[in-house]
């Protein structure tokens, strides 16, 4: 019987959502990136074939992974749980991350894909982790000490608060939000924690921790607000009083998205890709698509990523189980979070964070994460009981 | 599967767990999949339907280069097609000590990397020494700014010619320097330098090649064309993308003026306004305007002082560069700039210097004005020539009018002392035309009374002198002549002022608006706008713009004008014009002395002429403006010269009419006197040579005793003045050797011509109609001591050198 509810129908609105996306974003990514490609004296195709070769393994790799029993899953959370928080620390270790000017250590090389963040697996990893754990939230035995332990009353306290039994999420993401600041990687941190505590809520966590922990996070980050993070601040009120500390990339986003218009100077028309707007093809592609398709296409693409936040919901809703249900909400919820902050940013809507826009940004191996994501979306949708489909 | 079981179990809370998760989906799906999407959209509407206007123009400005097309600007023309201004393109040569400081570290790189370059090390006093050698500079300069290494843009020589350019490239290429550039500019060329300078005014280097003055300024727009702009995109870099978006908007070069004025004409005013200038020790400069009376075309508009439009800063004049030096040593001041400084706290020297530096730039400026648009003078005398037309065009007068002067006249609502002729002792009874012709103060005062205030005023109107003459050129006042208080308001023109005016007096027009109405009075009477441009062409040859003479009224009558033409033909035909008188032409004209608001010894000589009388080719108007008196309040210059129109403007202006006619090709017409061809004599027996010479009216002598003539002197064809003396060699040698010219300055007729005659020498004499004891030789066409052939005509230009009277 399982069988062959794992042989179930995709959800297909789900799926052509996601093929539509990443076919514009690939398009986008040509449009975007040619430019750049030329003055670095590359073929302007060049990351445009790149984008469309992991686009089409990426797909590949969602199609697979929506053949897999979701349930499988379960077990391999805690393995990609280790795996992730190893990766987390190589990745620190010299040698290993890609040397760049600027010591950040995010990226690991791989040889004939280019380079991959350990926090992308990261987020999978939590969510998957945290899903299979809380599925099994209602079922999972108290912790019962000897009444005469020393500690019993106040476990016994804990517990009926209900902390006692997100002290190992705490302690999962403390450790990684720990490896994470080493990096540092403020912006991946940001996505770790959303997704999980998308799961985290949705499980039925009591409020009063998201607001506890909102606020120990807001005070965090006031405390680290050192200067780097302050400018930011600085920028994000008046990106023209500070065109050498990083203004520069955000008016080059807003002079692009503003040229736009209505309908845009059309694809491919793009004049702000002329080496103004600093990597175009990347996290600010969205600036070019503004440009090239004006606010009526922007809005069509955002409307797509809704509905795709939507559709994602609505199967989380249908899932089978509690696991494929939390699972699809945390990486529907941290697909929408990375859209919304991405296009926030790029909008000035927010201070800017280097978060890349699902299905459009350029980067390989983020793209084919982002489909195996999608593909496990899809992999729960094929397991939604036929009677749930009203 | 045990999971499963077991779930099955517990399904209370499995069932209010699904719950939680449902509930709490569907608070996510709010938030995420609709709520965040909403501040999206906002600010996108916020920046692409709001600000959009904002960031599309920021954008357009940083994307695109706008690229100048610079515009030829278009040639200046004399009517023959000479050209009179025109561009070029020149070089300037500049450092870029950035660049140069790069290129000798790498010569040094070289070096120390082993690879010994062949060619010398680039220094700077290499560069330094090289440079100035080619471009005339000082070294020491060019090290100045060679260390000035932050520096990317010295320009150490501005407008340099392809061939110094090419000198700098041949330098740079060869030594292998980078660093010196020769970026490409315009300059403005006269070839003619000063020729017409303050009418065709200049272009300012350093208001970007725009005219600063005359036509120049005047026809701005139009000769520099529209300078074309390439807008292209091009990315951060500032690198054009041509491909990818592209906008050209035309330029256009400057489209070509053809002017009225004759470079030759021009040149022959030049150079009489200058010979006079000398001549008579003038003090302020003067003018000279010719004029085609029949359509208006301005021929000729010399003025002086004057500059080479090559250099406008330029000082040359050399009354100017007295003034400038007097100033300098202290012999003036400029008192009111002086004064003012100290005022302002200067010290002596500073003041000085201010005013030094005032003096220095009213002289540019007065050099730069086309005085004679833009300032005033009493006509004097000149008018007559209008108060003539007017009052034979209303009948007031006639040829067989007569009027008599006793040397002062009498003039109703006068109070003062009378008012007096040029001739002290009167004129007497004299014709209209005598009276002219004496330029007859009591006379005109007469003509003008019968004329009457009103007649005299509409026609004051009527020959344009209360209005502006329309000429295309700038200058001209747009104030009303009467509310700046240069000619009487109708209303309050008195009987008195009725008088003065008569002789042209006590009012104030430009010399153009003489010159201009004076036209009407001997072309049929026809006021025509005067105008300098001709044509204006564009770059393909298409006539844009062609001027047709415009007639602005008929002032009087052919008849009338006609009748003015003899009137004024008897001035210079023995009356006070007659020093103007050439052989062989017919001229008209009048005289004119003008007092000036600026003291009794500033006078200016005017003589107003045009020829033929018959047919009027030519109309000038020549001026000299303040002949230094010997001493304050005498009549003649040190040099001997009378001061008045008749003894200083007019000979000039024979002189130049001459000139002029010639060069029109207006033949001469000889009377008794006037020469004859030689004919050809060689073979004939003595007395048919007798009887052909005397049908020409020459007289001979014979040398020799042959039967036929075997040579003559001069030789047949050349021309001589009638009754000369030919001499006949009968078998006799013909002497060929040359002989001297004496000099006969100084000399009355017949003393000149005995004097030539002693040296084989014919004598023409132009300059006077008669040749009376008073009337001397003051110039020789070929100099003292030239030698010549036998027989060669010298012609000799006497002037009447007795006093004249004042208002001539």
């Amino acid at each position: 019987m399982e069988e062959q509810l794992a042989r179930g129908p995709m959800d297909l609105p789900f799926l052509m959502l996601v093929v539509l996306l990443t076919g514009i974003g690939v398009i986008m990514v040509f449009s975007a990136s040619y430019a750049t490609a030329y003055y670095e004296g590359r073929d302007p195709t060049f990351y445009f074939f790149r984008q469309g070769l992991f686009a089409v393994a990426g797909l590949a790799i969602m199609y697979v992974v929506s053949k897999i029993n979701y349930q499988t899953f379960r077990w391999l959370s805690v393995f990609a749980l280790i795996l992730a928080i190893l990766l987390l620390i190589a990745v620190l270790i010299p040698g290993i991350h890609t040397d760049r000017s600027d010591n950040v250590k995010r990226w690991i090389a791989v040889p004939g894909l280019g380079t991959f963040q350990p926090s992308e697996i990261a987020k999978v990893a939590v969510i998957m982790y945290f899903s299979s754990r809380l599925s099994k939230r209602n079922t999972e035995k108290p912790v019962r000490l000897s009444p005469r332990s020393p500690l019993s009353g106040v476990v016994g306290v804990l517990d009926r608060i209900g902390l006692l039994e997100l002290v190992p999420y705490g302690l999962i993401l403390l450790l990684i939000v720990f490896l994470m600041s080493r990096e540092p990687h403020m912006s991946g941190t940001l996505l770790i924690l959303a997704g999980a505590a998308a799961v985290l809520f949705a499980a039925g966590i009591k409020l009063r921790w998201f607001a506890l922990g909102a606020s120990a996070l807001a005070g965090l980050l006031l405390l680290v607000m050192q200067d780097y993070q302050s400018t930011r601040i600085l920028v994000w009120q008046d990106p023209w009083s500070y065109k050498q500390d990083g203004g520069w990339q955000i008016i080059q986003s807003l002079y692009a998205i503003g040229s736009g218009g209505l309908l845009g100077l059309g694809l491919g028309k793009s004049r702000q890709k002329f080496l103004y707007l600093p990597e175009p093809e990347n996290d600010f592609i969205f600036a070019i698509v503004c440009e090239e398709l004006g606010l009526i296409g922007a809005a069509v693409i955002l409307i797509l990523f809704a509905l795709l936040v939507i559709r994602g919901y609505w199967i989380a809703i249908h899932a089978r189980d509690r696991f494929g249900a939390l699972l699809v909400v945390g990486i529907t919820t941290l697909t929408a979070v990375q859209v919304f902050l991405n296009i926030a940013v790029v909008t000035n809507l927010i201070p800017t964070t280097g978060i890349s826009l699902p299905f459009f940004s350029y980067g390989g191996t983020a793209l084919m994460i982002q489909l195996a994501e999608m593909g496990v979306v899809l992999s729960v949708s094929r397991q939604i009981p036929p009677t749930k489909q009203e | 599967m045990a999971e499963r079981k077991h779930r099955r179990v517990v399904q209370q809370p499995d069932h209010r767990a699904n719950r939680t998760i449902l509930v709490r989906t569907l608070i996510l799906l709010a938030v995420f999949g609709v709520a965040v999407f909403i501040p999206l959209f906002v600010r996108l509407w916020q920046i692409q339907i709001r600000d959009y206007d904002r960031f599309q123009e920021l954008a357009v400005e940083q994307q695109t280069g706008d690229s100048v097309v610079a515009a030829q600007r278009g040639v200046i023309y004399d009517r023959n097609g000479e050209v009179l201004a025109m561009s070029a393109t020149v070089y300037n040569i500049q450092l870029s000590p950035k660049e140069i400081l790069a290129c000798q570290e790498a010569y040094a790189d070289d070096v120390k990397n082993g690879k010994e370059p062949d060619y010398p090390e680039p220094t700077d006093e290499f560069i330094a020494s090289n440079l100035a050698q080619i471009l005339g500079l000082e070294e020491e300069d060019i090290l100045k700014r060679l260390e000035k290494t932050y520096s990317m843009y010295e320009i150490i020589a501005q407008r340099v010619d392809e061939d110094t350019r090419n000198e700098v490239l041949a330098f740079t290429t060869e030594n292998h320097i980078t660093g010196i550039f020769t970026p490409p500019t315009t300059m403005r060329i006269y070839p003619k330098g000063s020729l017409a300078a303050q009418v065709i005014g200049w272009v300012n280097p350093n208001t970007e090649n725009t005219g600063a003055y005359g036509i120049e300024a005047q026809y701005e727009s139009v000769l520099a064309g529209e300078t074309g702009r390439i807008v292209t995109a091009k990315n951060a870099d500032g690198t054009q993308m041509l491909y990818q978006y592209e906008n050209y908007y035309d330029g256009m070069d400057g489209c070509d003026l053809e002017l009225t004025l004759d470079s030759k004409i021009q040149s022959f005013c030049e150079n009489i306004l200058a010979k006079g200038i000398e001549q008579f020790e003038v003090q302020d400069g003067g003018f000279c305007i010719a004029m085609d009376p029949n359509t208006g075309e301005i021929l000729a508009w010399a003025n002086s002082p004057t500059f080479d439009a090559n250099d406008p800063w330029a000082v040359s004049d050399p009354v100017l560069l007295q003034y400038l030096a007097d100033i300098e040593s202290g012999e003036y001041t400029k008192e009111e700039a002086y004064q003012k400084a100290l005022a302002e706290g200067a010290t002596t020297e500073e003041a000085r210097d201010t005013a030094i530096s005032a003096a220095e730039s009213e002289v540019l400026y007065k050099q730069w004005a086309n005085r004679s648009i833009s300032s005033t003078y009493e006509p004097g005398s000149t008018f007559k020539s209008i108060v003539l037309a007017a009052a034979l065009e209303e009948g007031v007068v006639s040829e067989s009018s007569t009027f008599y002067c006793s040397g002062v006249a009498q003039v109703d609502g006068w109070s003062g002392p009378p008012i007096q002729c040029s001739d002290r002792d009167g004129h007497g009874t004299q014709t209209l035309a005598k009276a002219v012709a004496n330029s007859c103060n009591p006379a005109f005062i007469a003509i003008g009374q019968a004329l009457g205030a009103e007649k005299f005023y509409n026609y004051l109107e009527d020959f344009g002198f209360l209005e502006k003459t329309g000429i295309d050129v700038l200058g001209e006042s747009n104030i009303n002549p009467v509310s700046a208080g240069l000619i009487w308001d109708r209303d309050k023109f008195t009987n008195v002022d009725l008088a003065v005016a008569s002789f042209g007096q006590r009012f104030q027009v430009t010399p153009l608006q003489l010159i201009t109405a004076a036209a009407a009075v001997i072309n049929g009477g026809h006021l025509m706008q005067p105008y300098v441009v001709s044509q204006v062409t564009d770059t393909d040859g298409n006539v844009v713009q062609h001027t047709e003479p415009t007639e602005v009224r008929q002032v009087i009558s052919e008849q009338t004008s006609e009748r003015c033409r003899t009137i004024l033909e008897g001035v210079v035909n023995g009356g006070t014009g007659h020093n103007a008188a050439v052989e062989g032409y017919r001229i008209g004209g009048k005289t004119g002395s003008s007092q000036t608001l600026y003291g009794s010894d500033y006078t200016i000589v005017s003589f107003l002429g045009f020829a033929p009388a018959d047919d009027p080719q030519v109309i000038i108007l020549l001026a000299y403006n303040s002949p230094k008196p010997a001493a304050p309040g005498a009549n003649t210059t040190a040099g001997g010269w009378y001061i008045s129109g008749g003894n200083m403007a007019a000979p000039m202006a024979g002189e130049l009419l001459e000139d002029i006619l010639g060069y029109l090709g207006v033949e001469k017409t000889y009377t008794a006197s006037a020469d004859v061809l030689v004919p050809n004599l060689v073979g004939l027996d003595l007395a048919s040579a007798t009887a052909s010479l005397e049908k020409n009216g020459l007289s001979l002598r014979t040398v020799g005793d042959g039967a036929a003539v075997t040579g003559q002197i001069p030789a047949a064809g050349a021309s001589i003045p009638g009754g000369s003396q030919v001499v006949l060699y009968m078998g006799e040698e013909v002497p060929t050797d040359q002989v001297t010219v004496p000099s006969v300055v100084g000399l009355t007729a017949a003393q000149a011509e005995e004097k030539l005659a002693a040296q084989g020498l014919y004598m023409r004499a132009t300059g006077a109609s008669d040749y009376s004891s008073g009337v001397v030789a003051y110039e020789q066409s070929v100099a003292a001591g030239t030698s010549v052939d036998r027989g060669t005509t010298v012609e000799v230009r006497f002037s009447d050198s007795s006093a004249s009277g004042e208002g001539l």
